[in-house]
């Protein structure tokens, strides 16, 4: 359908709508509405423009222009990210990477794939598993979320407990850097390169330093044998020690996944039940892989401290489908939530494996005191936890009761000597809790890092760091965080 | 700019006490549905329009946010509303990958009958949709006899492209030949059984089913009608065609046209009132048949009535293979893949059965299609609607169909008419058959052989 031309297009746009073509570029406040926000919704404003480029060059004549005219922007991939990286805070112009989503190469002999950073995650692993390959980093969002996004967030997954996080996985990056510059860094499989680790310092920088347009990451050989085990416990406690104790064992499984009571509730209700009995306590997924000799030693090794944790039950997948549908089951958890509460918050705190108990025990009682309902699916293997806050934005004050005990479970992470966020990134979301981990100083360091690749602060505005007493001037510390539209 | 929107209601829209912000108070897109949607993203690759455009307007937790946000009072129910709103397949693919169950379907097709609440259609547009909406398809005696379809169908390019795909060369013999010199359009089996109440089984009787015709299956395939009834009987079914039932009203509900939707469905309704089975071949109507409750929302004594009927709804490839099919012995020497139609997969959860179906065929060589679930663009009358996306979608379709397979299977008429234009449009020379037609070749070779021995 058609809709009568606007008369008055704002320069901007007319000079936007010049690079990347008219059928490329949504400016009108209605069209713009579905871009204000991403898997973070709980804060929302809307962006100026969303601009679609084919390619790097367009990319790049994007952001000089922003660059020149003081334009804050920021790059979006799939929008499935869910501590708000891609939501604009500053009337940003939104540059949305899902047209560059073509997979450029595979060179198996070196083990590696060149993608676009639209591409899909798990369209990656897709393409490369008849010739027994695969890529490694594995976040539930996986069916859908773009590995440019997942070199911003440096996004985990549930098998990062043995392969490592995308950070480990990436070999080169093409980037855009703020001022419309194009540089290439790493790209070769050298172990180590000379000069500073550019590449570990853009990965995981949240989209604030740089535009990534070309990536090469690592491709594995698929392992030979896989063993997956379901194990259900009467208690939580009991499960968490049983995680704590397969790894002190020795043996790394390559996932270790935990659910509770509620996150199971919810999981059963969506669309990939698996049947989990309905009065357990809490479950762990594990799996284990590599060469098939010595797997069944592994199981059996395992098996035996779920046994010592009295474990009520343990089902190992007899086929592939069966452990399709567990995983499913386990990757769908999250979106599962809207089957049993209109809205949720979910939080990324990491602890060591050890403190497991009493951050749960910690996380029940938030529960508890706010009133709302928090389930909990996480990576157990390695302490990095996910509480579920639900919520209902309709009624008022339950959001900002649901953030207020998102922060609480923050909290109660940093105090047992736990991180703020393992995979999900920082985002708006998390960027006061910042402070439960950094001194004043070494966010104050980290700033600075961020002006020497943006020094206007144009790219990404507001995100990943707490709005600093750096200036005098702009002391006042902005809960935007809190400000929900209604 | 948006703040303004936000603020100021369209004066033109009523504001009931019971309306959600700026809908209106009739019919208005169910709040349970979107409350469910937590706005993940993993039905974005599922959804065809998506893929196409890469813009979150028209992928489905972006067109939930619009259908919510109207609720909300952040935007009118205008055309930029419309075009996403209208954009959509209506594919469900994003039901079947969205966690939490959120039903898109459905609140696409409530917002539609906002949208032509707000927005009637107007001029030739208008014009045309109440011709063949009101005046022809719930009209089964217009429907044989009035060719405005027919002219469509030509004019279109369609028919050279049906009669290339024609399926004749597995048919036995005899029916072959009568092909041959058959017009095109087929025998309708309202007219062939106009005088016959009850079509008895064949030795012993197992159950009665009564079976849903309808209008344009009735019309353009007849034969597959006829096909369905034989599959059925020879399965120890009798079959009734109740005189009375009309057009499911799919094509209303998908446009926007709820009241006409609720017309048809009652009509139908009261049609099968006794009927303890009503067996549908056409995916699209299946579905429909199966959400008449969801048009009776504010009408409790209807509801009711409505999900009785709902229940007894069947595919007809679910229902033979719940309760059991002689498997023909006859073999069929064809490579076959299988498409799923929207509606049938999506819609209805049928999977295995038609794919069953087809492997116990002897001699047929079955081969799986990449991404079978995924939209061919047929959509109703989608192709006709937006016939760009249509093409686009149909384009990446037709790379996922294997080139080497002799019959392209499917159970919805809509996905065979347009699957023929891919198989035309890329030169291939699969033919288009629907599921039940094999399974009845074969039925009909063993049934000559019998004759032969006999």
């Amino acid at each position: 359908m058609k809709r009568k031309k606007q008369n008055k297009v704002d320069p901007h746009i007319r000079s936007l709508t010049k690079i990347v073509g008219e059928s490329e570029i949504l400016y009108k406040p209605e069209d713009l509405i579905s871009y204000d926000c991403d898997g973070f919704t709980v804060h929302k404003a809307l962006p100026k423009a969303v601009v679609f480029p084919k390619n790097t060059e367009e990319v790049a004549a994007l952001v000089q222009y922003c660059h020149m005219n003081h334009l804050p922007f920021l790059a979006r991939g799939a929008g499935t990210g869910l501590s708000g990286g891609a939501i604009p805070l500053n009337e940003e112009i939104i540059i949305s990477l899902v047209k560059m989503k073509q997979l450029l190469c595979v060179d198996y002999e070196n083990r590696q794939a060149v993608v676009q950073p639209g591409y899909v995650n798990l369209k990656l692993t897709n393409s490369i598993s008849d010739k027994g390959y695969y890529y490694a980093p594995d976040p539930s969002s996986q069916y859908v979320c773009t590995i440019g996004g997942n070199v911003a967030e440096n996004a985990g997954g549930a098998h990062c407990l043995k392969y490592g996080v995308t950070t480990n996985h990436i070999l080169g990056l093409e980037v855009v850097l703020p001022h419309g510059e194009v540089i290439e860094i790493g790209g070769e499989g050298a172990p180590d390169s000379p000069g500073y680790d550019l590449m570990g310092l853009l990965t995981g920088s949240e989209g604030t330093l740089g535009i990534v347009t070309k990536i090469t990451v690592r491709i594995l050989k698929s392992p030979q044998g896989k063993k997956t085990v379901l194990a259900y416990f009467d208690d939580v406690e009991e499960g968490s020690r049983a995680v704590s104790d397969i790894i002190a064992a020795g043996i790394v499984p390559a996932a270790l996944e935990m659910m509770d009571k509620t996150a199971i509730e919810g999981v059963e209700a969506g669309t990939f039940p698996v049947g989990h009995p309905p009065d357990i306590e809490a479950f762990l997924l594990i799996e284990v892989d590599g060469i098939m000799a010595g797997l069944e030693e592994q199981i059996e090794q395992i098996l035996e401290v779920c046994e010592s944790w009295n474990v009520r039950e343990v089902k190992v997948a007899k086929s592939e489908e069966e452990r399709s549908r567990w995983w499913a089951n386990r990757k769908t958890g999250f979106g599962a939530m809207g089957a049993i509460s209109p809205d949720y918050l979910v939080q990324d705190g990491v602890i060591p494996r050890s403190r497991l108990p009493e951050v749960l025990k910690e996380i029940e009682k938030i529960s508890r005191e706010s009133g709302l309902r928090i389930a909990n699916i996480f990576h157990a293997g390695d302490g990095n936890l996910h509480p579920l806050i639900l919520f209902d934005s309709r009624v008022p004050g339950e959001t900002e009761k649901a953030l207020q005990a998102g922060t609480a479970c923050l909290k109660a992470c940093a105090d047992v000597g736990g991180s703020i966020t393992g995979e999900h990134g920082v985002g708006i979301e998390k960027k006061e809790e910042m402070r439960f981990i950094f001194t004043e100083e070494e966010i104050e360091a980290q700033l600075d890092i961020r002006d020497v690749f943006n020094p206007y602060d144009l790219l990404n505005q507001g995100k990943l760091f707490p709005k600093p007493s750096r200036c005098m001037d702009v002391k006042k510390i902005v809960k935007d965080t809190v400000a929900v539209q209604s | 700019m948006l703040k303004e929107l936000m603020k100021k209601k369209d004066a033109s829209l009523p504001c009931e006490e019971n309306t959600l912000s700026n809908y209106f108070a009739k019919d208005h897109p169910d709040e349970a549905k979107w409350a469910d949607c937590v706005h993940c993203g993993m039905c974005l690759e599922a959804c065809p329009t998506y893929l196409e455009t890469g813009q979150e307007q028209h992928s489905p937790r972006g067109r939930v946010h619009l259908i919510k946000s109207v609720a909300e009072g952040k935007l009118n129910v205008n055309e930029a509303f419309a075009d996403p709103v209208f954009q959509c397949l209506d594919c469900r693919a994003c039901t079947t990958a969205c966690p939490a169950d959120v039903d898109v379907g459905g609140l696409i097709e409530e917002a539609r009958g906002q949208v032509r609440q707000a927005m009637p259609l107007r001029g030739w547009k208008g014009a045309a949709g109440s011709f063949f909406l009101k005046r022809l398809f719930p009209h089964p005696n217009r429907m044989q006899t009035v060719s405005g379809l027919l002219k469509l169908y030509q004019q279109s390019g369609l028919q050279k492209v049906m009669r290339r795909s024609g399926a004749m060369k597995v048919m036995p013999d005899h029916l072959a030949g009568m092909e041959a010199i058959m017009p095109e359009m087929k025998a309708s089996v309202q007219k062939t059984y106009k005088n016959v109440d009850l079509i008895p089984a064949k030795g012993a009787v197992k159950a009665r089913v009564a079976m849903l015709t309808g209008c344009i299956m009735d019309v353009m395939f007849g034969d597959i009608n006829e096909s369905t009834i034989h599959v059925l009987t020879y399965n120890g079914n009798e079959v009734t065609l109740p005189k009375q039932q009309t057009c499911c009203g799919a094509l209303h509900v998908h446009a926007g046209d709820r009241d006409t939707g609720r017309k048809l469905a009652k009509q139908n309704i009261e049609a099968f009132e006794d009927a303890g089975k009503v067996i549908v071949n056409a995916a699209g109507c299946g579905c429909a048949l199966k959400e008449y409750p969801e048009l009776f929302k504010d009408d409790p004594e209807w509801r009711d009535r409505a999900e009785k009927f709902a229940a007894k709804v069947e595919d007809v490839s679910k229902y033979l293979c719940d309760t059991g099919y002689v498997k023909p012995e006859s073999r069929i020497h064809k490579s076959i893949t299988y498409h799923d139609a929207c509606h049938l997969a999506h819609g209805q959860g049928v999977r295995h059965e038609p794919r069953q179906m087809l492997q116990d065929i002897p001699g047929v060589e079955y081969k799986e299609m990449k991404n079978a679930d995924t939209c061919c663009g047929s959509a109703g009358i989608y192709n006709l609607t937006n016939p760009e996306m249509a093409g686009a979608v149909l384009d990446r379709k037709m790379a996922d169909v294997p080139e080497d397979v002799e019959m392209i299977s499917m159970g919805n008429p809509g996905c065979m008419l347009q699957m023929a234009m891919g198989v035309q449009k890329y030169g291939r020379r699969s033919e288009i058959v629907h599921t039940i037609q094999l399974l009845d070749w074969a039925y009909q070779k063993d049934e000559q052989a019998a004759g032969k021995k006999g």
